[in-house]
């Protein structure tokens, strides 16, 4: 019984239309012409209890506002929502209930006063019941280690404490799905690995259902099993990560250094994605032509100093899928 | 390359800051069209209010109840440009710590804050022509001989600079303190009342009358008011201009040096 | 909602504690926003005593009781200005994630509010009781607190407008800073010194009148000069008020459904 379905969404903005400089400010004053948008385009999903899922895509392409739909936000268009077996859209308060929300961006601390009173007032908003507050701040501050800087006020926090604390926070009250807007946005590598190590703890122990939207891959790398890519207002893979990798992860980068830079490289079976003086970046299909052959071609043309071979990662794999467009099955041809 | 000479003053900068802040300004559609409501509805709340006075009791004799309309209007229309805080922004960025980056751009940072100031003040002066037109329709406004208006017009422009002085060393103890939101707002009520903007300051009892009239706010309203309505006769004219330069000169000294010290004092810290 | 509102005012005297020379320079402010109100009544009538059958001692009581009103607002209530800095800072959406009522939650965010203007006010208004001489009896005791009541929410009707004019307007600052002073400026004289249309206005669609003129009238013993009302009808103020929030929070979830993009 899946815990997250959606059909079909539509979301369309409308908005006015506004001139540049003092003349087109001026002008808006007095005009009234109305744009619209689709942000969403028929996007649909469903997620089973306990799956822990990348909601992927460039900015713009629809991700928020899908985000702010499911929370209960916004109002589709269109298209069917059940989120926990509640239409986020008829019984906002309901859904808020059973949802935590982390947005990387903003927190949602009180920032004046110690962190504490922010889990004081947050656990009277959401009803927690005292056994449940008491274990899941004992959790917290072990797993997230919260202890130390429980009695400092949240505007004195690195960043990376008050993450922490956004987490806890978001999880005070036991909610059967959580959504992570750049949860780890800004932190240095120790915090990321921390939060990291906290969400999978959390996905493993609690069953909790995670929707994790983020620019970062090495998140999704370490965290998601599924993803969702989303481009344009429509959902354009939507699947296991290691499938994406296998279909689109089949070219790599022979990095060559030349030993004379003024040296022309150009062989076959490989494009060149870019040079900087004597170092020169070849893409290569590792289906169409394997390494071996590559550098074979490659030494045979020209005199090398060094090599290196690069693998994709998630990342490249992304990129290139959002500038080459999505093909099932295929894995493309180089352009 | 070493730049030795100083270089040429450039103009450029600040006609920018003045123009962004002018469509800064304009941005707010329904700012503008509250502002001209609410210039209408106090114009006639005035009227109201002075006839309602004047009615049942003993009129001053120097003051005519068409002078004290007048005096009241002209002096309503005054506020919209001198109640504007010209260099708010230097207590915002102050606040917010962006000032730093105005130090390191090659202008005059004071002379920023006044450029962006002076466009918010141009703007709001524009809008003062709609709502003067407004106001000689709601109610009658006596105009002076043009001698005087030209006299009056000298008056305001001392009395502007005197409040402009005001606020800039009220924003300028930002560089100590943050919170000055609340200093300010006191101040400008205190201005507003004692210096003749609500009431003339003629009208006050006589001893309060011997207080006020040596502040500084008197300079900024009740000076070019008293002039307008002809109170202050053409032979005292310039007495009393002359005291507004005083103040104006006071003032912006006193402000040079707490500008000087602000600096100083953000160099030293490091922002 | 008990204990969340318990909370949200526990967080509330915390912070101001924490903000001490804030809440000083706040507490001046307060002194000489209403002292140089009532200062420049005084100067005023100094020299004018009387006006349309008001005395400064009557009039005194006036400002009071719209002070006793609109602190009792500003303590409660305020808050509820700030809904347009949360929309424009992107803050409101955390509003709408959370299990209560959006309005709830508005009026319970915790900020720096201390009841320092509502005791000011409390003893301005027993001060001007005592210096204007009105006749207090059991129906004063009474109805005083009920009507400053109703004048409070004539107040929150007030606000709660101007800030869900946000979800269109977006800055809405300086509308109500005019409308708070228009409303300062108007209640502070007696309704007969304006003109018959500015009257009727004043009582049936932005009922500031009913705020502290109309109980002023009755509990001084007046006669209704205005409109020609019964005195009585100063006790309606509570009903007057509760009739404006209602309208007022239907404008609420109009703009919180556009908010919502219901019906895009």
């Amino acid at each position: 019984m899946a815990i997250i379905e959606a059909v079909d969404l539509r979301k369309v903005y409308r908005s006015i239309v506004r001139g540049p400089g003092l003349a087109g400010a001026v002008k808006a004053l007095f005009s009234r012409e109305i744009e619209e948008t689709v942000a969403v385009d028929g996007v649909s999903f469903s997620l089973q209890p306990g799956e822990l899922v990348g909601y992927l895509g460039p900015n713009g392409a629809g991700k928020s506002t899908t985000i702010k739909m499911l929370t209960g936000i916004l109002v589709p268009t269109s298209g069917t929502l059940r989120v926990a077996g509640v239409v986020p859209s008829e019984r906002r308060q309901a859904n808020a209930q059973n949802i935590g929300v982390v947005f990387g961006q903003r927190s949602q601390l009180y920032w004046d006063l110690p962190l504490r009173e922010s889990f004081e007032l947050l656990r009277a908003i959401y009803d927690v019941p005292d056994d449940r507050y008491r274990t899941n701040m004992k959790t917290f501050a072990e797993l997230l280690d919260l202890d130390r800087f429980l009695g400092t006020p949240v505007r004195q926090l690195s960043l990376g404490e008050r993450m922490r604390g956004d987490f806890a926070a978001a999880m005070l009250h036991d909610p059967a799905i959580v959504y992570l807007d750049e949860p780890t946005i800004g932190l240095d590598v120790v915090a990321k690995e921390a939060i990291r190590t906290f969400v999978a703890e959390i996905n493993r122990e609690r069953g909790t259902t995670i929707i994790l939207t983020t620019h970062d891959l090495a998140d999704v790398e370490r965290l998601a099993r599924r993803v969702i890519l989303i481009d344009e207002g429509a959902v354009i893979y939507d699947g296991a990560l290691e499938r994406l990798r296998q279909e689109y992860g089949t070219h790599r980068t022979l990095v060559v250094t030349l030993a004379n830079p003024e040296q022309r490289l150009d062989v076959e079976g490989a494009t060149v994605e870019s040079r900087e003086g004597n170092v020169v970046r070849l893409r290569f299909e590792r289906k169409k032509t394997s390494a071996e052959t590559l550098i074979r071609r490659v030494m045979e043309c020209c005199e090398i100093s060094d090599l290196q071979i690069i693998e994709p990662d998630i990342d490249g794999i992304v990129r290139r899928i959002y500038t080459e467009g999505y093909q099932d099955g295929a894995a493309g041809t180089p352009s | 390359m070493i730049i030795a000479a100083r270089p040429r003053f450039r103009w450029a900068p600040y006609r920018a800051l003045a123009a962004r802040a002018m469509a800064r300004e304009a941005t707010y559609r329904f700012d503008v069209f509250t502002s001209i409501g609410s210039v209408l509805v106090r114009l006639y709340l005035l009227k109201m209010v002075w006839t309602a006075l004047y009615a049942h009791n003993t009129t001053p004799a120097e003051l005519p109840l068409h002078a004290v309309i007048t005096y009241s209007a002209v002096a309503l229309l005054m506020g919209l440009v001198m109640d504007i805080d010209q260099t708010r922004a230097l207590h915002d960025r102050l606040h917010d710590g962006t000032i730093v980056t105005d130090f390191l751009k090659p202008i005059n940072v004071a002379l920023s804050f006044f450029a962006d100031g002076t466009g918010e003040v141009i703007f709001h002066a524009i809008l003062i022509v709609p709502s003067l037109v407004l106001a000689l329709l709601v109610v009658h406004i006596d105009v002076p001989p043009p001698m005087t208006l030209a006299a009056f017009a000298v008056s305001f422009v001392l009395g502007y600079l005197v409040g402009f002085w005001i606020n800039f060393i009220l924003n300028c103890t930002a560089f100590w303190t943050l919170e000055i939101s609340a200093v300010q707002l006191i101040v400008t009520w205190l201005t507003d009342l004692l210096g003749g903007e609500i009431i003339p300051l003629v009208l006050f009892p006589v001893v309060l009358q011997k207080i006020v009239f040596v502040l500084p706010f008197a300079a900024m309203f009740s000076t070019p008011l008293l002039i307008y309505v002809g109170i202050i006769s053409p032979s005292g004219w310039a007495a009393a201009i002359g005291v507004q330069a005083v103040w104006a000169a006071v003032l912006a000294f006193a402000a040079s040096l707490m500008w000087r010290a602000g600096t100083r004092r953000i160099v030293s810290q490091g922002g | 909602m008990a204990s969340v509102y318990r909370e949200y005012w526990r967080i509330n005297i915390l912070t101001t504690l924490e903000y001490r020379e804030n809440f000083v320079i706040w507490l001046l402010f307060t002194i000489v926003y209403h002292g140089s109100a009532l200062a420049a009544l005084w100067i005023v009538l100094t020299r004018f005593p009387e006006m349309n059958g008001w005395n400064f001692k009557q009039m005194a009581f006036l400002y009071a009781l719209w002070m006793l009103a609109h602190a009792l607002h500003n303590t409660f209530f305020s808050a509820v200005g700030d809904v347009p800095d949360h929309i424009r800072e992107g803050e409101f959406d955390r509003v709408l994630v959370r299990p209560l009522d959006a309005l709830f939650q508005a009026i319970a965010t915790p900020g720096q509010v201390f009841p320092d203007e509502l005791i000011l006010a409390v003893l301005t208004f027993v001060a001007a009781c005592i210096y204007s001489g009105v006749h207090i009896d059991l129906m004063f005791v009474v109805f005083v607190p009920l009507i400053a009541i109703g004048g409070a929410l004539i107040d929150l009707a007030l606000n709660l407008a101007i800030s869900t004019a946000a979800f269109w307007v977006v800055r809405v600052d300086a509308l109500r800073w005019i409308v708070v002073q228009l409303e300062q400026e108007f209640t502070r004289y007696p309704l007969s010194i304006y003109s018959r249309g500015v009257r009727v206005v004043l009582t049936f669609v932005c009922p500031f009148a009913f705020m502290n003129y109309f109980p002023a009238t009755y509990f001084l013993g007046k006669s209704e000069t205005a409109l020609s009302l019964p005195p009585a009808v100063g006790l309606l103020t509570p009903v007057v008020g509760v009739v404006c929030v209602a309208l007022a929070y239907a404008f609420w979830r109009f703009g919180l459904n556009r908010y919502q993009g219901v019906g895009h």
